[in-house]
């Protein structure tokens, strides 16, 4: 088959089974856009920012597990996208990102929207390639999706000239079946040694706790994950990118740990003698001060990246390999050596951290006082959420307070329905995620938890939301400041509010959405918050935004005390510590 | 903190050594020198298309030697994130090896 540049790239994602393509089009994308137009396989989203592609190509590959595809054009439209894929770097996405390029012999002259997006875009990609000949492409969007999609996962960006896409000049096209990439080799499976040897410690431990993170979800292990804990009956924590891999209204899991996590969460990691971290990364939110971490620990690390194990914590085991694999590996061994299992060894582990649950775990019955005397909680906005959605959302977040609010009290019981910025934090992210898993799975529940900073940062797809009819329903937790920035302000400045109000220059929110065709309801009462949030749930074709007045003053707790603090050292209120 | 000497064998292609210079910087690691040729001789580079079945014909690859100055924990960080980078094939710092797909780390076997 002869094609053009332009109808190969197309014709190379249909190939790959692209369903959505998000982007925005421009004068280096052209060809491209005209190639999308005469096709019937895919479905192109325009989005109103490059931002927005890029978030609901994340938020659609993060609750399906396939790649998102972005489509930008060369200049500002890829430095827009950069926000996006760094978000989607740091948390290991499946994304490609096609960005138009001026044209070959204009490269390296200032031409109009001009810029050397491969360069830009290098620490913050997997990879990236540029296409310099047609004959070319399909072998680059073969490896690009293999790359993006296998390993640690990430984004990969096709940089790719105009010219290459031109119309006018017709070359073979073959879609290859397969791809061998000679210095890409990730690992699968685990060294069988190394499942003996964690085996041995999971039988000789008295205080062990899981601890699982976002790359068990990558590797989609979370029955793997759930089987382990059939045999050995061990507490689970999750980080924020975990949640929902390991049910959490399973009586076994502790909550979140880290910066935010409950008590007890964060009390089971410094008192355990062994750690089993697996497609987790230490992070700095997770482990505090790095030498004061679970100072009695072994450390088993289970990851597919090599660079990950004994970065930040000293791994005393490590398994590389897909998560999936290494969690069948030891679930294969450990039900062939079950009469070892000593269950009564961990009763007195079991019986601590119940009594750390008890003494310090979080309220989840706030929800329950409905008086008027009192301002809104932020939490009980998002257990009303929870109780009103039966539980069963996709949720999405932005970031800040309200983040962190739906990470402690929404309970995920299942994998990829917690959808956030959860290493680079990205403001803005909530909103165009929820419209890429929308549309994912249009016929189930999907809620935007954000705050009025947040949701500003990418309020533009409102427009976006309104044109392909995606019925998201997004609370907006309105606390009239930037919430985070202002409690460290309260905590580590003395109260000294730099920059976190907008005075009174707030939009009417409920107006504004209106003016896109949307729904908007306005909460400010206590007694008006299950009904508010009801409503929204039963509106099913609009999309429905709630604005709800809670407490400006009210703090995220408990908070890891930093700089200098261990995983024991914990803000349990506003001036109440361990 | 000593000066260590690192060989990488990698794929030569447009933007692969701005990719491990790019990295040093990114990951706050320094590099006091640095030197790149392609290989002509693959007789010393033997082993590596044997373990990785593979076969290097001219032009393909080249060779980097880069010095820096560093100490045992960070050098095998920048081991294994300049290993994770797709176009290298090969990196070794005299004292352990990686090759692609094949992990060797004498410290945690």
């Amino acid at each position: 088959m002869k094609l053009a540049g332009n109808d190969m790239l197309i014709q190379s994602l249909i190939n790959e089974g692209v369903e959505y393509i998000f982007g925005y089009p421009g004068g280096a994308a052209l060809h491209i856009y005209d190639s999308i137009f005469q096709q019937k396989e895919m479905q192109h989203i325009l989005v109103r920012h490059e931002q927005g592609a890029t978030h609901a190509a994340d938020g659609y590959a993060r609750a399906t597990g396939k790649p998102g595809v972005v489509m930008v054009t060369s200049g500002p439209g890829a430095t827009n996208a950069i926000t996006g894929i760094a978000t989607a770097f740091m948390d290991s996405i499946p994304m490609i990102v096609i960005s138009g390029q001026v044209q070959s012999h204009l490269i390296g002259t200032d031409a109009f929207q001009e810029t050397d997006m491969i360069g830009i875009s290098r620490p913050i990609v997997k990879h990236s390639f540029t296409v310099d000949h047609q004959s070319n492409i399909a072998q680059i969007v073969k490896e690009a999706f293999h790359i993006a999609t296998s390993g640690r996962q990430g984004p990969v960006v096709i940089d790719i000239p105009k010219d290459i896409t031109s119309p006018d000049n017709l070359f073979d096209f073959e879609y290859p079946k397969e791809v061998n990439i000679r210095s890409y080799n990730p690992p699968l499976d685990p060294d069988p040694l190394q499942i003996e040897r964690v085996v041995e410690a999971i039988l000789n431990a008295n205080q062990p706790v899981i601890y699982a993170g976002g790359g068990t979800i990558s590797s989609n292990a979370s029955e793997e994950l759930k089987e382990l804990n059939s045999y050995i009956n061990v507490p689970v924590t999750n980080t924020l990118m975990g949640l929902g891999v390991y049910p959490a209204t399973d009586e076994k899991f502790l909550g979140m740990l880290g910066m935010h996590g409950t008590f007890q969460a964060n009390m089971a990691m410094h008192n355990a003698d062994l750690i089993l971290a697996i497609g987790a990364r230490f992070d700095d939110r997770i482990t505090n001060t790095p030498e004061k971490f679970a100072p009695n620990a072994q450390i088993v690390h289970f990851d597919v990246d090599h660079s990950s194990v004994s970065k930040i914590i000293e791994a005393d085991i490590a398994v590389f390999g897909q998560v999936k694999n290494s969690l069948t590996a030891i679930n294969s061994l450990i039900k062939k050596r079950s009469a070892e299992i000593d269950s009564t060894k961990i009763q007195k582990w079991h019986a601590q951290i119940a009594e750390w649950k008890n003494s310090h775990g979080l309220n989840h019955d706030l929800y329950k006082d409905t008086s008027d005397d009192k301002p809104i909680l932020p939490q009980a906005v998002v257990q009303h959420i929870y109780q009103a959605s039966k539980g069963d959302a996709f949720v999405t977040s932005d970031v800040g307070q309200h983040q962190m609010f739906a990470a402690q009290y929404y309970h995920f019981d299942e994998p990829r329905k917690w959808i956030n910025s959860g290493g680079l934090g990205t403001m803005g992210f909530g909103l165009p995620s929820a419209m890429g898993v929308k549309l994912a799975y249009p016929n189930e529940e999907v809620v935007c938890i954000t705050g009025e900073g947040s949701i500003q940062m990418c309020i533009q797809e409102l427009s976006t939301c309104s044109q392909y009819k995606l019925p998201i329903k997004i609370f907006n937790i309105n606390n009239l400041s930037l919430g985070m920035v202002k409690q460290w302000q309260d905590m580590n400045y003395d109260g000294r509010h730099s920059s976190i109000s907008y005075e009174d220059s707030l939009p009417d929110f409920k107006s504004l959405v209106e003016s896109y065709g949307h729904v908007g309801i306005k909460i400010t009462k206590n007694s008006e918050l299950k009904n508010g949030i009801e409503k929204a749930f039963s509106i099913k074709d609009k999309l429905v935004f709630v604005d709800i007045f809670v407490d400006p003053n009210e703090h995220v707790y408990p908070m890891l005390v930093a700089p200098n603090g261990s995983l024991k050292d914990m803000w349990l209120s506003k001036g109440n510590k361990t | 903190m000593i000066e260590r000497q690192l060989t990488l064998i990698m794929e030569n292609k447009p933007g692969a050594l701005a990719r491990v210079v790019g990295l040093f910087h990114q990951r706050g690691y320094n590099i006091d020198s640095l030197h790149v040729d392609p290989v002509e001789d693959f007789v010393p580079y033997k082993f590596i298309e044997d373990e990785l079945n593979i076969k290097f014909s001219k032009g393909e690859v080249s060779r980097l030697i880069i010095k820096t100055t560093v100490g045992d924990a960070l050098m095998r960080q920048i081991l294994r994130q300049i290993n994770k980078l797709i176009e290298v094939i090969a990196i070794s710092d005299n004292e352990s090896t990686y090759l692609k797909g094949i992990l060797r780390d004498e410290n945690l076997l």
